[in-house]
């Protein structure tokens, strides 16, 4: 009963860099780390800079290969999909949240929205109708006409929310997504996260330094010696 | 489904709703092809309709299209596609003025030679001679009667050559003309049909000169040749010339289709440029899930599209620059490059659509290949990479 809740299992997954770029002493970041994570249920995962934080949930995402172990994302084994199908998974079952929120420049708040939904397969009609809702969701329905560079921070990193959300994924991956916000603008982005993952039953990944902030998780984990240990 | 993300994000990159930076590169370099097709266009009009003025020139006055050379004395049959038929007999003679001579290919030719045809092709000057006389007409090119400082119904003096020695024949201009070309005028001079009989008592050439429309030359070169006539064509008397004429538009051909292959790679340009720019946004609509082909098919069209436009721009720009070319070339003839009038400036503006298609097709296929190419390096940009940018 538990497997079919499980959205991302990670099992004894080890990530290296070379230390130069001409090879050297490769940089061991992560070694034989193994999490779960359910259907709605989120884990937060702390740990100091440069401990690779970061890296755990490129490679869980996919974005960057392990150098060994599995990680199988609803099922699937990510290291054996090939660019179509991590493609499609991304587009439909992930969504992503940085710290800078990364929007499209030429595009307005709705278009940014709307092209994620399109990407997953939607129509032009469709995903306008999925964008504009997320974006009242989010409470951006005064902002949709507006374009990256005339939106504060925190109406970007809405819009972000807001894109992450529009092909209901089933895991968000949050990086540092209130790190470049001031602190009232982070609460309401917390607040707005916390409420629709839960709303939703999205499972969620957050990388973050703020414990505050990972204390709202269901599980916090801690990076350290280049393996997670669950912090509470 | 991607059909309307596909026009979406194209529309954005061609400067739809998009930044002003984005329009101003894209019209800058739809500006820049649009002028280098327009040129290439222009150049092959201008090439291949002077080429065609001045085979019409010596097709038209200088030999026909088609020569029957046989007996005056029998009839030519009549087929479809002759247009004219005049007897014409030739020889060379020096002519000479108090000021200067010349050797000149002297044509003696009925009265009926210059109709309508033939008269489209040159101009006439009008004048009478100075005073009454008895001596025999000449018709010199106002470049021939230049070079011997002559004017209407003044004298001048052909040297006959002959098995009884040299005499002289005097002559008066009775008119001079002007074909435009001036490499022809300079050495044909016409006079009476019978005074050429009369002055080279037969070792003239005399010969039938056809004039005939120009699908039908070949056609009716071989018809006549079946008939037992010995026939030759206008290229075929004039063989260095047309063979010149021929060789100059192919290699003008070549060298356009060379700049046309450089165009379409400087047209990948465009892409790697555009693909350069915008690493954040593929690399992040890579992260969202698009596919590697959705998006070297936003920037494989982007560029097409500002390729075709400037394709359809350039031929029309190269069309309509053509259009005005007779009075192009003679304004700049008379301001700035006098010796731009010894080649042919008054000719009709010919549209060779098949060199027109084949620049445009291959600046097409060249810029299609080479855009690929460098759309190859869109699978290279990692989707993390745009969190670089933070």
């Amino acid at each position: 009963m538990m497997k079919s809740t499980e959205v991302l299992t990670l099992e004894q997954v080890s990530k290296s860099f070379p230390a130069t770029l001409r090879g050297g002493e490769p940089i061991q970041i992560l070694e034989g780390v193994s999490l779960t994570l359910n259907r709605a249920t989120s884990i937060a995962i702390t740990g100091r800079s440069g401990s690779g934080k970061s890296t755990l949930l490129q490679v869980s995402a996919g974005l960057l290969s392990a150098d060994s172990g599995s990680i199988r994302f609803e099922g699937k084994e990510i290291p054996c999909l090939d660019d179509e199908h991590l493609s499609r998974l991304r587009s439909r079952s992930m969504g992503f949240i940085f710290q800078s929120s990364l929007l499209l420049d030429d595009f307005t708040a709705l278009e940014n929205v709307q092209i994620s939904a399109m990407i997953a397969g939607y129509s032009e009609r469709d995903a306008s109708r999925k964008a504009l809702a997320m974006l009242e969701l989010v409470g951006m329905q005064d902002r949709l006409g507006h374009t990256s560079d005339q939106l504060s921070g925190g109406e970007r990193q809405r819009v972000a929310i807001a894109r992450a959300l529009v092909n209901e994924p089933s895991l968000i991956f949050a990086d540092e997504p209130t790190g470049s916000l001031d602190e009232r603008n982070a609460a309401l982005v917390e607040d707005l996260l916390f409420s629709l993952v839960a709303e939703r039953e999205v499972a969620l990944m957050l990388i973050t330094h703020n414990l505050a902030f990972a204390s709202r998780c269901n599980t916090v984990y801690r990076l350290h010696n280049r393996n997670v240990e669950v912090r509470s | 489904m991607k059909q309307g993300l596909l026009r979406l994000l194209v529309l954005r990159k061609l400067g739809y709703k998009g930044s002003r930076a984005a329009r101003k590169r894209i019209l800058f370099n739809l500006v820049l092809i649009t002028l280098v097709v327009g040129a290439l266009v222009f150049a092959q009009i201008f090439v291949v309709s002077m080429s065609k003025g001045i085979a019409d020139k010596y097709a038209l006055l200088g030999n026909g299209h088609l020569q029957v050379h046989e007996d005056s004395t029998r009839d030519l049959p009549e087929k479809d596609g002759v247009l004219d038929v005049q007897l014409v007999s030739q020889s060379y003679a020096l002519i000479y003025s108090p000021e200067g001579n010349k050797m000149v290919r002297l044509k003696g030719v009925e009265d009926g030679y210059f109709n309508e045809l033939r008269t489209s092709q040159i101009t006439l000057m009008d004048g009478i001679p100075k005073e009454s006389t008895t001596l025999e007409q000449v018709l010199l090119s106002t470049t021939l009667a230049d070079e011997l400082q002559v004017g209407i119904g003044d004298r001048v003096a052909l040297m006959l050559v002959g098995d009884d020695g040299i005499r002289p024949q005097f002559c008066v201009v009775g008119n001079l003309y002007d074909s435009g070309y001036r490499e022809l005028d300079a050495n044909l001079a016409f006079c009476d049909y019978n005074l050429i009989h009369r002055l080279f008592k037969g070792s003239e050439e005399t010969y039938h000169e056809l004039l005939v429309t120009q699908e039908r030359i070949e056609p009716l070169k071989q018809e006549y040749q079946d008939d037992g006539f010995m026939v030759t064509s206008w290229d075929e008397e004039n063989f260095t010339i047309a063979t010149n004429l021929n060789t100059s538009r192919q290699a003008v051909l070549g060298v356009m289709v060379a700049v046309a292959m450089l165009c379409g790679y400087f047209i990948s340009e465009l892409s790697r440029e555009l693909v350069e720019d915008d690493k954040h946004q593929i690399a992040m609509l890579t992260l969202l899930g698009a596919r590697h082909s959705l998006i070297r098919s936003v920037y494989f069209y982007t560029v097409m599209m500002v390729t075709i436009l400037s394709m359809i721009g350039g031929t029309l720009l190269g069309i309509v620059m053509s259009s005005n070319l007779s009075p192009l070339l003679s304004a700049v003839a008379d301001r700035s490059i006098p010796s731009l009038s010894y080649y042919l400036l008054d000719f009709s503006v010919v549209y060779p659509l098949g060199d027109i298609l084949v620049i445009v097709l291959v600046l097409l296929l060249v810029s299609v290949v080479s855009v690929q190419f460098s759309l190859r390096r869109v699978k290279r940009i990692e989707p993390l990479s745009c969190t670089h940018f933070d």
